[in-house]
């Protein structure tokens, strides 16, 4: 904000002041912003952020960004005006999102960052994310088994704004590279959508039949991928994905998709509103800001014990 | 200064002036060659062989010298107490979700060896009953990150993003494999074998599967 901007807003804020200084009196509120929810990993992020904020007697602010850096910047700006005392934050770019949580730290706000980083440290006061080159590695390995360690196949990436994209097929790579039988005859982005995914494949598929698997960044890609295999009638075509999706789930058990790799998603959502309730009680978290969480392989062993990005006993 | 943040905050919502204070942002796009795929964010000034090897002599291995268990003691430890095994013999980041690094040494005779893959791996036998007690790692290609997350003086959180500190992780065990892993003989089963090595301590009870940091092959053993 500029030195005019603030001058004209203070200028013109003493109307409002009263009017909003009342709403400062109530519950503590946590906001929580993350990609669209029609991403059930995102859901599920956001519902156990929310869960446990309330459990810890906050009021939570519920929004989404959609992906799109602007808007997450009016998201922080509104988070910033509500008085929001901490913001849990799935971003929408890594570069993209630096000057929008500083702009929230220099409000006196600190954020939470979870499943994607920034490419800065000292900016949020956590970043808490999956440790994804060790479940791609996993994904892979399985992926590398199940394919005979040989055949063409397809890589599906992700959002090229998020480092979750480049890590996980970083992982991929310095897996399934190690196997010169193992070609990789298309390798294209399907920004992390079933939708896009489903398209993609289909043509994926007309140009290329002789494919035997398809490696996604992600379940809602993989899905989308399945899906188009499946109108198809491709279903030998051994697919996995990565998040742990209940989606997935049901395809595996279903002998669908073969294999995912589950990030602790819900799990991570509590922890980032754990670590923002000691920060907001004692002005830290006590913790290194950078924090990894290992990721599971989930297959035709496992599938059955998971349940909303985790694994049930 | 706070009152005229808030203040001025409030102000933006109330009159709807949502744009007023902010700059437009690209969606960033950047991208790299890497292991012959482009990697986005894969930033080329960061040289991870460059420190990897820098502190492997100086560094590494004095550090997990000193930090390595016998394997005996430090197996009977695991299945008494993990924590304590981890926290004497090993090292994590963080408490939750990551697992303990185990630094231990041992001598033993080669039972088994994997040649045919080019993540080779040799099975040893340290308690005389020709049965496995671990399995070790012995490149070219080095699995996991083991290594890197044993050294309690490497921080995820000196690292710009998780694919920098993948590719650190990455150049030390090629750092090792090249300074460790280079000349060893060709028929190893019946060797004996002497090394200082990490393992990542899983949850269930399985066999270690070591990373060697150094590693001798000595003769067949009687």
């Amino acid at each position: 904000m500029s030195l005019k901007n603030r001058l004209l807003a203070a200028g013109l804020a003493g109307v409002l002041a009263i009017a909003l200084g009342a709403s400062a009196q109530a519950a503590d509120l946590i906001a929580i912003i993350t990609p669209s929810h029609d991403n059930p990993f995102f859901k599920a992020e956001a519902d156990g952020a929310k869960a446990k904020a309330e459990a810890l007697g906050y009021e939570t602010l519920v929004l989404v960004h959609d992906d799109d850096a602007n808007k997450q910047s009016q998201l922080i700006d509104s988070a910033i005006a509500r008085g929001a005392k901490a913001i849990i934050l799935d971003n929408a770019g890594a570069d993209a999102t630096v000057a929008a949580v500083q702009k929230a730290k220099d409000a006196g706000i600190p954020s939470f960052l979870i499943d994607r980083e920034i490419n800065a440290t000292g900016v949020a006061a956590a970043q808490i994310v999956s440790n994804n080159y060790q479940g791609a590695q996993l994904g892979a390995e399985e992926f590398v088994r199940l394919m005979g360690e040989k055949g063409n196949y397809v890589e599906l990436v992700g959002k090229e704004s998020d480092t979750n994209a480049g890590i996980r097929s970083k992982g991929y790579h310095d897996t399934i590279d190690e196997f010169p039988d193992l070609k990789m005859v298309v390798r294209q982005s399907a920004n992390w959508s079933q939708t896009e995914a489903f398209e993609k494949m289909e043509s994926i598929l007309q140009a290329n039949p002789d494919i035997k698997g398809v490696i996604s960044g992600n379940d809602t890609m993989a899905m989308g991928a399945w899906a188009a295999l499946e109108a198809a009638g491709r279903k030998d075509v051994i697919v996995v994905g990565f998040d742990g999706s209940n989606d997935v789930r049901d395809s595996i058990v279903a002998g669908g998709i073969k294999a995912t790799v589950l990030q602790p998603a819900y799990r991570q959502a509590e922890l980032a509103i754990e670590q923002a309730d000691k920060f907001i009680k004692s002005g830290s978290t006590g913790l290194e800001e950078k924090q990894l969480m290992d990721c599971m392989l989930i297959n035709g062993e496992n599938a059955k014990a998971l349940e909303t990005f985790a694994l049930t006993n | 200064m706070v009152l005229v943040r808030f203040l001025a905050a409030a102000i933006l919502v109330a009159s709807g002036l949502f744009l007023s204070g902010c700059k437009l942002v690209k969606n960033e796009q950047q991208a790299s060659v890497d292991s012959g795929v482009d990697i986005f964010f894969n930033d080329k000034s960061f040289d991870p062989d460059k420190m990897a090897n820098e502190m492997w002599d100086p560094k590494v291995i004095p550090y997990l010298e000193h930090k390595a268990g016998p394997f005996r003691e430090v197996k009977v430890l695991i299945a008494k107490d993990p924590d304590e095994a981890g926290r004497t013999f090993g090292y994590r980041e963080k408490e939750e979700g990551s697992p303990w690094n185990i630094v231990t040494h041992l001598d033993g005779k080669i039972v088994a060896a994997k040649t045919d893959s080019r993540a080779a791996t040799i099975d040893v036998d340290m308690d005389g009953d020709n049965n496995a007690d671990a399995t070790v790692q012995i490149g070219p290609v080095i699995r996991g990150t083991a290594l890197r997350d044993s050294l309690d003086f490497i921080s995820f959180n000196a690292f710009t993003n998780q694919i920098d500190y993948a590719r650190f992780g990455k150049s030390l065990n090629a750092q090792m494999a090249k300074s460790t892993l280079a000349n060893l003989p060709k028929d190893l089963v019946g060797r004996t074998v002497s090394l200082i090595g990490v393992f990542v301590l899983e949850r269930a009870a399985t066999k270690p599967f070591i990373t060697p940091a150094k590693i001798s092959i000595g003769d067949k053993a009687s």
